[in-house]
């Protein structure tokens, strides 16, 4: 099993942000498509199993 | 080679027409439109290149990937299922604080201004609590959220909470079905989920949301202390606990809302740190990490501030909180303190003029990519184009001065440059508007672009006094609150500003059809070529009518029953709107609300009741044959008319032609303009003033035909002014039967002009000579024929400036003419992106050639 904490993309959020929780993070990946790249970030956990999606997403 | 207007004589001298720009004389007419797209800088080519559009053409997305998103849908049903029990208005924060906490955010490549509405750019959101009937429709397409079977289950959810269920119960089914029928009647709001706004801009900009929260919370502790005082009086005292619900529901949204931009902001530091590769890149995303950091949450210092805190409040009151159309903004005077901040003072985020007309281009092909979550009905009836963007300029400042200045400018020249359909542009024309703009006007309509449209602006402003005088709190907008109005959406002005703006379309929107209306009336109510159903009450045959007043009394009840039927829906949903579709968010940025502790839906200051008769003209000029040839010249009875009409005129050819040929609107011809005059003000005007809506004001007709002329023209069976059943109906408010107005351009003015009375705004499509207008005197006639358009007090007029040539050369090879963009009603639209039905009603359009009578009507300075 592979937590969102232990990937590269995730960022955990700082003490300081409105939206801090503890273990809380962004999960960041980048999408390529035919007109284009672009970034998505969704909050997530550090101890949350990984979505196969995301997995597939953030390679 | 392009086509150049013959000379004329004119007072004396004969006068030649030579291009404005010599170079056009090498390129052919079926290609002009794909010569003059100049996106300003490197980068805006590049966006525009790879703009993500969502345009519909027949109801379907033109290009290959658009679908609806999932996540604004399931996180709205998990915090409603998580909040029962909670005031509703609290309900409704959660709600909108969860899709803001929890949803994906978006940062495309390239971009400045940042931000999006669902989890993907390709994306759109869809709206369970407002129509049920609306996300059934997608969950049978290809643009269905994945996993069908979860959106399935939160439609289901929320059949019962839907504005949809709370409101269909007040109704006699029988009723409905006519409505759904679309042809008499636009379906009600609640079955469709479309809706409108202007939202107040101006507070978000001007004090941020951190202010919000301190009003809000001042206001909680007034309250308090109040309830608090003795000897306690429940009479004054339990006012205060709505009130607290609502500024608790303000304060917990304003703050999503901050956190959500913020981790915008977060998501650009990220790259920046740890992705980027381009040192430039990495230092701007640095710059637009500080800058969402900032904003909305503090007041705007610069343009780019203003720019990215506008684009987020778009979001929210658009696509996020609630779906509405429009755009509704008075973009120049919003940013005007900004501009010079930046551009002219340089303290704050310094830039060139040129930076911010790039910065327009850019904010233009961010609404190009916007997805809008509509039914399959309403992607229809706007072929071409993804929603209705409509941003007004130019017009009197509150003190009655020319309100254009050099933001004016950056916009209409931005429009000018990056050539795209989205978002459309309305020009308040007065006299006092500064001739330099009014160049840059002239040079959007002289490309093609069919925007800006033009709007009277005295008009406006005493349409803004009038509706104000009816407020039933008694805070109608003032002498100067007046000045400040913007289109609400394709034609109907309200206030904008900081307070009394509309907040949804339930003040004004929707469609009647008076062709539509017509057949029935002929027919006791009953529609024989469409639904094969009663439509409105019985009010007799045709054959009865002995009298020509006979058929008016008819008309004038079928009429008034639908006008009081789709009121009627409108306000219903409006009361329910207070109760359970609160938009906690507005509140907190109106400062009616924010003083009064009410929601944005429940609270009218300014009322603003409008409603769009479209296809009026086909039933007036119905009127008008039948008059002259049954009434006036016994030519005809009215037993053949209705046999050749339920024959669509089959075996009646000759008939036909006399029906055809009775005079037509748009020609000044005295017998049809006091007929028609009449129409639109003692009918479709007198009758729906007669109506009171939630606001307590009058309703008046905003003839904004958008696409639905092609739709109700085709749900029409054969009318007495000629038409064949099924052919496309007038293409706006008041313009001419396509094709019908064949005396010249002032002529088509002279009759726009006689109606007067008990109209709020009429669309009237106008296509004028495009090797005129290109010409060296292109501009000053265009500038007289607007003075004198101005001083016959007509309230609209728009303009298409494309040869036939060219759409003909289109309609061959589409993939040639991707920047070829018409007018179609009330919005633009790429050409190859409408159907050949709607094609067609563009071409048959008569382009106005001025002749030298027209010249000296407008006394042109040739």
């Amino acid at each position: 099993m592979t937590t969102y904490g232990e990937h590269k993309n995730f960022f955990a959020i700082p003490e300081d942000a409105d939206d801090f929780e503890p273990g809380k993070g962004d999960f960041v990946v980048q999408v390529r498509d035919e007109k284009g790249t672009y970034w998505l970030s969704k909050p997530v956990f550090a101890d949350q199993e990984i979505t196969a999606e995301d997995l597939q997403l953030s390679k | 080679m392009v086509t150049t207007a013959e000379a004329i004589d004119y007072k004396g001298k004969k006068v030649e027409f030579p291009l404005e720009y010599a170079a056009e004389n090498e390129i052919p007419d079926e290609e002009l439109h794909e010569h003059l797209a100049k996106p300003s800088t490197e980068r805006t080519k590049r966006l525009k290149a790879r703009c993500r559009w969502k345009h519909a053409s027949a109801g379907e997305f033109v290009e290959k990937g658009v679908c609806a998103g999932i996540e604004r849908m399931r996180l709205l049903t998990e915090a409603h299922k998580a909040s029962e029990g909670k005031p509703e208005v609290m309900r409704r924060a959660l709600g909108l604080a969860n899709i803001l906490n929890k949803c994906t955010v978006v940062l495309q490549d390239d971009e400045f201004i940042i931000g999006y509405h669902a989890e993907d750019p390709n994306m759109f959101p869809l709206y369970p609590e407002l129509a049920y009937m609306a996300v059934a429709d997608y969950l049978i397409t290809d643009y269905a959220p994945q996993p069908v079977e979860e959106a399935r289950e939160i439609m289901d959810y929320w059949v019962p909470y839907s504005m949809q269920s709370k409101c269909e119960h007040y109704f006699d089914p029988e009723d409905l079905q006519r409505m759904y029928q679309v042809s008499t009647m636009e379906a009600p709001g609640f079955a469709t989920g479309y809706n409108s706004i202007v939202p107040p801009y101006e507070t978000v900009l001007e004090d941020g949301l951190l202010k919000r929260i301190e009003l809000a919370e001042a206001n909680i502790q007034m309250a308090k202390d109040k309830m608090a005082e003795m000897p306690w009086d429940a009479t004054k005292g339990l006012a205060w606990l709505d009130k607290i619900d609502n500024w608790e529901a303000m304060i917990l949204v304003d703050k999503a809302v901050i956190a959500w931009a913020r981790r915008h902001a977060r998501l650009c530091k990220i790259v920046a740190e740890n992705f980027e590769t381009d040192p430039k890149r990495k230092e701007e995303l640095l710059e637009i990490a500080d800058i969402n950091q900032r904003v909305p949450a503090e007041p705007c210092k610069g343009l780019k501030d203003a720019f990215q805190a506008k684009w987020y409040t778009y979001l929210l009151c658009h696509a996020i909180d609630r779906y509405a159309s429009g755009m509704a903004h008075k973009e120049d005077t919003l940013l005007w303190p900004y501009y010079q901040n930046s551009v002219i003072d340089k303290s704050f985020q310094p830039m060139t003029h040129a930076d911010v007309v790039e910065m327009v281009e850019m904010e233009r092909l961010k609404v190009s990519e916007h997805g809008a979550g509509k039914s399959r009905a309403y992607r229809e009836i706007f072929p071409g184009s993804n929603d209705l963007f409509i941003i007004s300029l130019g017009g009197t400042l509150p003190d009655g001065s020319d309100a254009c200045n050099d933001m004016t400018d950056a916009i209409l020249e931005a429009t000018r440059n990056i050539r795209t359909t989205e978002p459309s542009l309305m020009f308040r024309y007065s006299k006092k508007g500064r001739s330099k703009t009014k160049e840059l006007v002239f040079g959007c309509i002289r490309d093609g672009l069919g925007y800006p449209s033009i709007k009277h602006d005295e008009i406006g402003v005493q349409q803004m006094k009038e509706y104000g005088k009816f407020s039933t709190e008694g805070k109608g907008a003032t002498d100067e609150e007046a000045h400040n109005w913007v289109n609400v959406l394709c034609m109907s002005p309200g206030i904008h500003g900081r307070r009394k703006t509309q907040k949804t379309r339930s003040e004004g929107g929707g469609s009647i059809f008076p062709a539509k209306i017509m057949e029935v009336t002929l027919n006791d109510g009953y529609d024989w070529s469409y639904a094969d159903m009663q439509l409105g009450p019985k009010t007799g045959n045709a054959e009865d009518f002995n009298t020509f007043e006979k058929l008016w009394e008819a008309f004038k009840v079928q009429y008034q029953y639908a006008a009081s039927l789709v009121i009627r829906c409108k306000d219903t949903l409006r009361y329910f709107e207070g109760k359970f579709l609160q938009m906690p968010f507005v509140s907190s940025i109106d400062d009616g609300c924010m003083e009064l502790g009410r929601d944005a839906c429940e609270l009218s200051e300014q009322p603003n009741g409008w409603h769009n008769p479209i296809t009026t003209i086909v039933a007036a000029n119905s009127l008008v044959a039948i008059k002259k040839l049954i009434y006036d010249e016994k030519k005809y009875t009215m037993k053949q008319l209705m046999d050749a009409l339920k024959a669509n005129w089959d075996g009646f050819e000759e008939m036909r032609k006399d029906f055809k040929n009775a005079p037509k609107w748009g020609n000044d011809d005295e017998y049809a303009d006091a007929i028609i005059k009449d129409f639109y003000e003692d009918i479709i005007g007198g009758e729906m003033r007669k109506i009171t809506n939630y606001s307590g004001g009058p309703v008046l007709p905003v003839g904004q035909a958008v696409g639905l002329y092609m739709e109700i023209g085709s749900r029409t069976g054969p009318t007495p002014d000629g038409r064949y059943g099924g052919e496309a109906a007038d293409d706006g408010g008041i313009s001419p039967y396509m094709g019908t107005d064949t005396k010249g351009p002032t002529a088509v003015l002279r009759s726009v002009s006689r109606v007067q009375k008990n109209q709020k705004a009429n669309l009237l499509n106008q296509r004028l000579s495009l090797p005129i207008m290109r010409s060296q005197h292109g501009f000053n006639v265009w500038h007289a024929y607007m003075d004198t358009w101005h001083d016959l007090n007509i309230d609209h007029v728009q303009f298409n400036v494309v040869s036939t040539a060219e759409m003909k050369a289109a309609q061959k090879e589409p993939e040639k003419h991707q920047d070829l963009i018409v007018r179609v009603a009330g919005f633009s639209a790429r050409f190859v992106d409408i159907p050949t039905y709607g094609q067609n009603t563009i071409i048959a359009r008569n382009e106005q050639e001025f002749g030298a009578e027209d010249y000296e009507f407008i006394d042109a300075d040739l």
